[in-house]
């Protein structure tokens, strides 16, 4: 019978056009999206290579005007942008702290439109103040961005709805069913066969379309088996949740349009109003201390921190002795009590920064226990995994920053306090950023998504055979 | 005629029980939106007036300075919520809420909230214009898909045809009947969030004709979806079909076009990164005037120009601090700059509307996203209002120091401090926001469009009256 039911499937599938224009379709959205991607990881890549060009032509400038002080010749510089000076080196010659693309970052912009993916720290910056985010439009962010993400989460569930709602209810309208029911097999069991050659049939096509397209897009695959294979993984187990689904509500057998209503209803809440709730039960149980008061508190501690600066340093530099040892002129400008100020403000707003990390943080974990009620949740948040462009892959690069921009400032701290110039020699020590990305990629959250599946499909064939038993499947 | 099908066509909704559900649904869905969003008002129009009043103490009592010392000092403008935000949120969770005023420099607004929410935030939040926008439509074309095509399946349409009726009196009574419950929702919704904010008087200069053109606007865009459904339920043969067509119209409307919209807009006209429009800037910035530096070349020529202005050899003997009057200049110069490169953002942002507004041929949803949130204040042009008005007072204010500066102390008296009471006399940071007629006249081709939308489907509509 399945050999039968095979061939007589392909037979209508293709005679249907269906296959057709699901090719079309799926190569049209996935080509649209993929390109959409690429173009977003090129700019990407060119921004960052542009800011290390610029550095390094910038640096080269920096060490011919070092050579020409050395030489003592005079310079056509703003005294305080010599670079002698080390504070004018860390202010005004910043090193690039980028986060390089994920191989597969093309796949899903996640919040790498939120994000900017350079920043330049520099020392006398305020590690706070650092801004995080890309100059974008809001109202791009608003809309989103048409990538794979978006073709998978939110598309391809409707063309699994509109390909499998009505295998049953058609068979019944177009009075097929009865002769149907004389062949020798259970209507759950046919069923699900013709289910599961139109999930096999329409994986082949989304698998051959994501082939075709990635290898014209110049990808190779075979370089990525992880991430590729980790993405068809998840696109299996999104479209069996799917078509697990499909498969219950065909069972019920409603008219075919009751059917549809019922499906669309469910991708309604799986993709659109589960993720909402969530998000906004997270921001209301969790919600971010105020920014304003932030400032406020950033303000007045300045404030109060400025007008004792004399004090503050002192204190300071009884707490690094090491500087008062190695200094014979022990002259104390500007940046002394600046540098010796900010990091005593740094440190009595260390608890309000902290608590913005904390509550995402939390706000995170909740989110975590809570998403298995939405398998759009999972998809999305894998795939913003396996593209390297989550949530957390921002917070792992903020905190590199961070202590990037910590390990800058403390490099020219012993300069600072010990009166001593940058010379030449010093320049191969400066610190330059490197970001390691997260390494794990948790495929955890597949085996979940596969496990609600299987699950959803179990339920759906023992109610059925109940129904059966019960006659509720009977022919009228 | 024309009521008779009206009352059958309701009683036959209210009776259906997935109907009833789907409305208990939505109306379950606004009044915890609208709930959710009037708090989140609330507390930020809170923290606005707490924060606002606290950053002017802190400039008030800076105590004895240099002008120019506290110019550098800065302080913040913050940008309060607006009451129709409880409807339409717009782009206000992607914006930010701050901007630093200080010397030498504008800054952009930051810490939007989107950036200090988790992953989940892009999906999307449970608000008013969310279900105004997405969900009231989805709920149109489940009630009106299957309005003409079940006469058909029936087999009642061959009766009716018999009983001589007239095309129109009979799409007229079905588009009644659809009408009515969205157009019931839909004033309740606004008549309930208009009481809710004349309530809250606190906050905000509420208007009831800006709610009243709101309502407009999303009635305009219910009635093209009403059109649309009702063309389709009545040129389809089955209602399957003409649920699917619906449902990918409404997808390619409200989720696909708008995205893709964003894709191509972003690619033609892109936004340099922050970091190169930094870099630009401080390109310009070094072409001209420095007011820190006395020795650049602009600052020689500005020197020897003045003095000739004024017909006296040296700086000493001008009536006015030079040191002041360059930092003027200075400043003058960077505003400059910053004025050209943010024109030049507005400028890739209004190439990005053309995008948008290209699109709106197959999307509704895009003329009336963006009426809504101006006529919300919580578009992306009120927000440029607002920096803006932020960028104007802070020329202002360092034009205000540096006069200070300029008149009170002599050439080279960097040691001169101003009064502790000088900050005082600073007029304090005011943004009103644009007036609704202003608001409609800059988004006439979202109207026009709009407009265009409702007088093309009404168009289709009578024309398959003719062929039913």
């Amino acid at each position: 019978m399945l050999s039968y039911n095979f061939k007589y499937e392909l037979k209508l599938l293709v005679r249907s056009r269906w296959i057709q224009l699901l090719s079309v379709v799926l190569l049209l959205l996935f080509g649209f999206a993929i390109y959409n991607g690429v173009q977003k990881v090129d700019k990407r890549n060119r921004d960052i290579a542009a800011a290390h060009a610029e550095v390094k032509q910038d640096d080269e400038m920096m060490l011919k005007l070092l050579d020409s002080v050395e030489r003592g010749m005079e310079v056509s510089a703003l005294s305080w942008t010599i670079p002698n000076n080390p504070m004018a080196v860390g202010n005004y010659h910043p090193r690039v702290a980028a986060m390089e693309p994920a191989p597969m970052a093309f796949i899903a912009t996640g919040q790498a439109d939120l994000f900017t993916h350079y920043v330049k720290p520099t020392v006398s910056g305020d590690d706070f103040a650092l801004n995080f985010t890309e100059m974008t439009s809001p109202v791009q962010l608003l809309f989103g961005s048409f990538d794979m993400a978006f073709v998978i989460v939110y598309l391809l569930p409707l063309l699994i709805i509109a390909f499998s709602y009505n295998i049953l209810s058609a068979e019944k309208e177009s009075g097929s069913l009865r002769l149907l029911a004389a062949q020798p097999i259970r209507i759950h069991n046919w069923v699900l066969q013709k289910l599961g050659l139109r999930f096999f049939w329409l994986l082949l096509l989304v698998a051959g379309a994501l082939i075709i397209l990635f290898s014209s897009f110049g990808i190779n695959i075979f370089e990525q088996t992880t991430v590729f294979f980790g993405l068809l993984g998840l696109i299996v187990a999104y479209m069996l949740f799917w078509f697990s689904l499909s498969f219950l509500i065909n069972l019920w057998m409603g008219s075919s349009a009751k059917n549809a209503v019922a499906l669309i209803g469910l991708w309604v809440v799986f993709v659109l109003l589960v993720p909402s709730v969530l998000n906004q039960l997270s921001t209301t149980l969790y919600p971010m201390p105020s920014r304003t008061f932030m400032i406020n508190e950033m303000r007045s501690l300045k404030a109060e921190v400025t007008k004792k600066q004399d004090e503050v340093l002192d204190n300071y530099l009884r707490d690094h002795p090491e500087y008062a040892l190695n200094d014979t002129t022990l002259r104390r400008g500007f940046y002394h009590r600046y540098m010796a100020s900010k990091e005593l403000i740094k440190e009595e707003l260390s608890p309000v920064v902290i608590a913005y990390e904390e509550q995402l943080q939390k706000q995170q974990a909740w989110v975590g226990k809570l998403k298995w009620i939405s398998p759009a949740i999972i998809a999305q948040e894998s795939m913003n995994q396996l593209a390297g462009t989550s949530t957390r892959d921002y917070e792992n690069y903020r905190k590199q920053v961070v202590s990037f921009a910590g390990t800058w400032r403390d490099h020219f701290m012993p300069f600072l306090y010990n009166n001593r110039e940058f010379t030449q020699k010093d320049y191969p020590d400066l610190p330059a950023f490197q970001f390691e990305r997260n390494t794990f990629i948790s495929f955890g959250l597949v085996g979940l998504l596969l496990g609600l599946s299987l699950g959803l499909f179990c339920l759906g064939f023992l109610v059925s055979t109940r129904f059966l038993k019960d006659g509720v499947i009977g022919i009228t | 005629m024309i009521s008779k099908t009206f009352t059958k066509e309701i009683r036959e909704l209210f009776r259906d029980g997935r109907i009833r559900l789907a409305f208990f649904i939505v109306i379950i869905l606004l009044g915890v939106a609208v709930w959710i969003s009037a708090k989140q008002y609330k507390t930020v129009n809170e923290q606005y007036e707490i924060g606002k009043t606290a950053e002017r103490a802190i400039w008030d009592n800076q105590g004895e300075k240099n002008p120019h010392s506290a110019a550098h000092y800065g302080t913040y403008a913050f940008k309060p919520k607006y009451p129709l935000s409880l409807l339409d949120q717009g782009v206000d969770k992607y914006a930010g809420t701050s901007i630093f005023l200080e010397a030498h420099k504008r800054n952009e607004a930051q810490f939007s909230a989107a950036a200090d929410q988790t992953g989940l935030a892009r999906f999307g939040d449970l608000t008013p214009d969310f279900i105004l926008l997405f969900i009231i439509p989805l709920l149109i074309i489940l009630l009106g898909y299957n309005s003409f095509t079940k006469e058909r399946e029936m087999g009642t349409l061959t009766l009716l045809k018999s009983q001589g009726i007239s095309g129109w009196k009979w799409m007229l009574g079905k588009w009644s009947a659809l009408f009515l419950p969205i157009w019931i929702i839909t004033t309740a919704l606004f008549l309930i969030a208009g009481l809710v904010l004349n309530s809250l008087q606190d906050f905000g200069v509420f208007k009831w004709t800006s709610l009243l053109t709101m309502y407009l606007v999303y009635m305009g865009y219910y009635i093209v979806f009403i059109n649309i459904i009702l063309f389709i339920s009545s040129i389809t043969k089955k209602s399957g079909i003409s649920l699917v067509i619906g449902l990918s119209i409404w997808i390619v409307a409200c989720l696909a076009a708008p995205k893709a919209a964003n894709n191509i807009a972003e690619s033609r006209y892109p936004y340099p990164s922050r970091q190169v429009f930094a870099s630009n800037v401080l390109k310009d910035k070094k072409e001209g005037l420095d007011g820190h530096n006395p020795w650049s070349k602009e600052a020689k020529l500005l020197e020897e120009q003045v003095l000739r202005e004024y017909g006296v050899d040296s700086l000493h003997q001008l009536p006015f601090n030079f040191d002041g009057y360059r930092m003027q200049k200075g400043e003058e110069h960077e505003a400059e700059v910053y004025f050209k490169h943010y024109n030049y953002l507005k400028d890739q942002y209004s190439k990005q509307s053309e995008v948008y507004r290209g699109l709106a041929a197959i999307s509704p949803y895009l003329p009336t996203r963006f009426l809504s949130m101006s006529i919300a204040h919580t578009d992306y042009a009120t927000h440029w209002d607002f920096a803006d008005a932020a960028e104007a007072y802070r020329i202002a204010t360092q034009k205000f120091l540096n006069d200070n500066f300029a008149e009170n102390s002599e050439y080279g008296e960097w040691s001169y401090r101003a009064d502790s009471s000088t900050w005082k006399s600073l007029p304090a940071f005011d943004y009103s926001p644009p007036e609704l007629s202003s608001i409609l006249s800059r988004n006439t081709s979202n109207i026009a469009l709009l407009g265009l939308w409702l007088a093309v489907s009404f168009g289709l509509l009578l024309f398959t009256t003719k062929t039913i």
